[in-house]
């Protein structure tokens, strides 16, 4: 893992600010939501994939593939985390002053 | 925290993106990911003893394959690479070097080249023999075919590097090592190989033997070669060492009393045993001959040439007396046609210029004719007989030491000791008459050696 990321810093930095604008756009973005149901199938396929890769099942290029592909969705979903949480903050300190 | 879900749902959008930013990334790292890794891969096994080494990355798995020398060397070496960052799989296909029962080396030598061929414990030591073969062989073609193989017994490096030291000395031939048994055939090139390479066998490392040691020398060469015209007596040809070449010379000085020794004899081993013994005899042999050739190669002696007459010929037909054993003796001998017959006068200038050249020599005190003087007798008889008709007095003396009376019967007996030589050559008795003088007429004073040694002599004259 530290390998990966000494190697490919430049993807997953873009993967961290990409997730940082969408977090920040999401809270006040009307676009449709994921239902509940659709979100759990998601993380399950997620999980599987995760477990995938940690049991190292898939082999050669598309082994390397699912790797680089999970840690640079893990950096998205931690920047959306914190783009949210810094948009929904700043909101929240706007609001009383106005 | 409820807000973080809510929020997550809307998440969404930039996934697609991501999707984009991960084919771009998938697409441009992976060459260079797999050369990395590659590259680091192979910098970790720099230290690793292997052979056939190979190396293919798919993605981060490592697809791994070599030779190795040992168990615990293939187990580092894949520990070794699956230790090399970013390395996620190692396909281990390594595998042990074959292990060779029996092992067996060889170094063979033709006109041209030197094969090292059959099999080598480590890289390192395939390196180090083909190095060595090259040093030592100059010029001459190298070839290696050597596997490498598990099994080789202890010491096998330093027992092999002494064999191929060995290789120059052979002009044909082949040199195996089966497990701790050295066996060498062919051909020496020069006189002394074999004996060289038998001495630095001795020093093979401890445990190897020598099963077959079937190296052959090319034949031990010793000529001589009486030339009438020149006078010469001219040696060529190989003597062992050089007491055994000094007391040839000197053997060829006692019986060729006439002629000039040439001498162009060269030092080296590899003689066959009995080598003096035989070629004392045979340069005897020779000397009673008119002209000839003697060829001595390896154990046989073959000898060519005129006799000065009839009985000499067969006698050296014969065969020599003390002949070592296992030697071989070829005569091929003819008779000189005979010379003009001469009348009484001529034949005694004859006798007293011969006796003058050379003496009959008697042992020491003793009416036994020296070997050495056959030559001089052959020709004293050929002289006698181009005189059919002349009556000769065979006159013995000795020198003043010791008794008169002794001396008196001994210089009998050596007078009659010689005319006996000469009646066995065929020559009628009631020619000859034994005289003995004792030394009651010196030809020098008996009071220096060289006078004394000058006053023992016989005498032929002709009445």
């Amino acid at each position: 893992m530290a390998f990966l990321v000494t190697f490919h810093w430049g993807w997953l930095l873009a993967s961290l600010l990409l997730g940082l604008a969408m977090g920040w756009i999401a809270v006040v973005h009307r676009a449709q939501a994921v239902s509940k149901l659709a979100s759990g199938w998601l993380a399950v396929l997620v999980a599987a994939l995760v477990a995938a890769a940690l049991a190292h099942v898939i082999p050669g290029r598309p082994g390397y593939w699912l790797d680089l592909g999970l840690i640079m969705f893990a950096l998205y979903l931690a920047g959306c985390a914190v783009g949210s949480w810094l948009r929904d903050w700043v909101l929240s300190r706007h609001a009383p002053a106005a | 925290m409820h807000g973080l879900f809510r929020w997550s749902s809307k998440w969404w959008p930039g996934v697609i993106p991501l999707v984009v930013f991960w084919a771009i990334a998938a697409w441009t790292t992976t060459p260079p990911l797999e050369s990395d890794l590659a590259a680091r891969s192979a910098a970790a096994l720099k230290d690793s003893l292997l052979d056939k080494t190979r190396i293919t990355v798919a993605g981060r798995d490592v697809t791994f394959a070599a030779d190795a020398f040992s168990e615990d060397g293939r187990r580092g070496a894949v520990a070794s690479v699956a230790a090399v960052p970013g390395v996620r799989l190692v396909n281990d296909e390594t595998r042990l070097v074959p292990e060779a029962q029996p092992f067996v080396w060889s170094a063979e030598r033709d006109v041209v080249r030197v094969t090292l061929g059959g099999n080598a414990p480590l890289p390192a030591s395939k390196g180090r023999l083909l190095e060595a073969a090259r040093a030592t062989l100059g010029g001459v073609e190298v070839v290696d075919q050597m596997n490498l193989s598990r099994g080789a017994p202890p010491r096998f490096d330093n027992a092999a590097l002494l064999l191929v030291d060995q290789i120059w000395k052979l002009k044909d031939g082949k040199i195996t090592i089966s497990d701790t048994k050295v066996s060498l055939a062919g051909m020496a090139r020069e006189l002394g190989g074999r004996e060289a390479i038998a001495a630095a066998l001795k020093n093979l490392p401890e445990g190897f033997s020598v099963a077959a040691n079937e190296i052959k020398a090319p034949p031990y060469i010793f000529q001589a070669y009486k030339d009438p015209v020149a006078v010469t007596l001219t040696l060529t040809g190989y003597a062992p060492d050089n007491n055994i070449h000094a007391a040839l010379a000197a053997a060829a000085g006692r019986k060729f009393f006439n002629e000039k020794v040439v001498d162009n004899i060269k030092a080296s081993l590899g003689a066959p045993s009995g080598f003096s013994n035989a070629v004392v005899p045979a340069l005897g042999a020779l000397s009673r001959l008119s002209t000839g050739t003697m060829v001595v190669s390896d154990r046989e002696v073959k000898l060519s040439g005129d006799a000065f007459y009839d009985a000499a010929a067969a006698q050296i037909r014969a065969g020599l007396k003390d002949f070592p054993q296992g030697w071989q003796f070829k005569a091929d001998i003819s008779v000189k046609p005979a010379s003009a017959p001469v009348d009484g006068t001529v034949c005694q200038q004859l006798f007293s210029g011969l006796l003058a050249k050379g003496k009959i020599r008697f042992d020491s005190g003793r009416a036994t004719i020296d070997p050495d003087s056959a030559g001089l007798l052959d020709r004293l008889i050929e002289t006698a007989l181009r005189c059919p008709s002349a009556n000769i007095e065979i006159a013995g003396h000795t020198d003043a030491d010791g008794e008169d009376g002794f001396n008196q019967a001994l210089s009998e007996k050596r007078a009659q000791a010689v005319t006996d030589f000469l009646v066995k050559a065929g020559l009628p008795a009631e020619r000859f008459t034994a005289m003995g003088y004792g030394s009651t007429q010196p030809v020098a004073t008996n009071d220096t050696e060289e006078g004394k040694a000058q006053n023992r002599r016989i005498d032929f004259v002709v009445r």
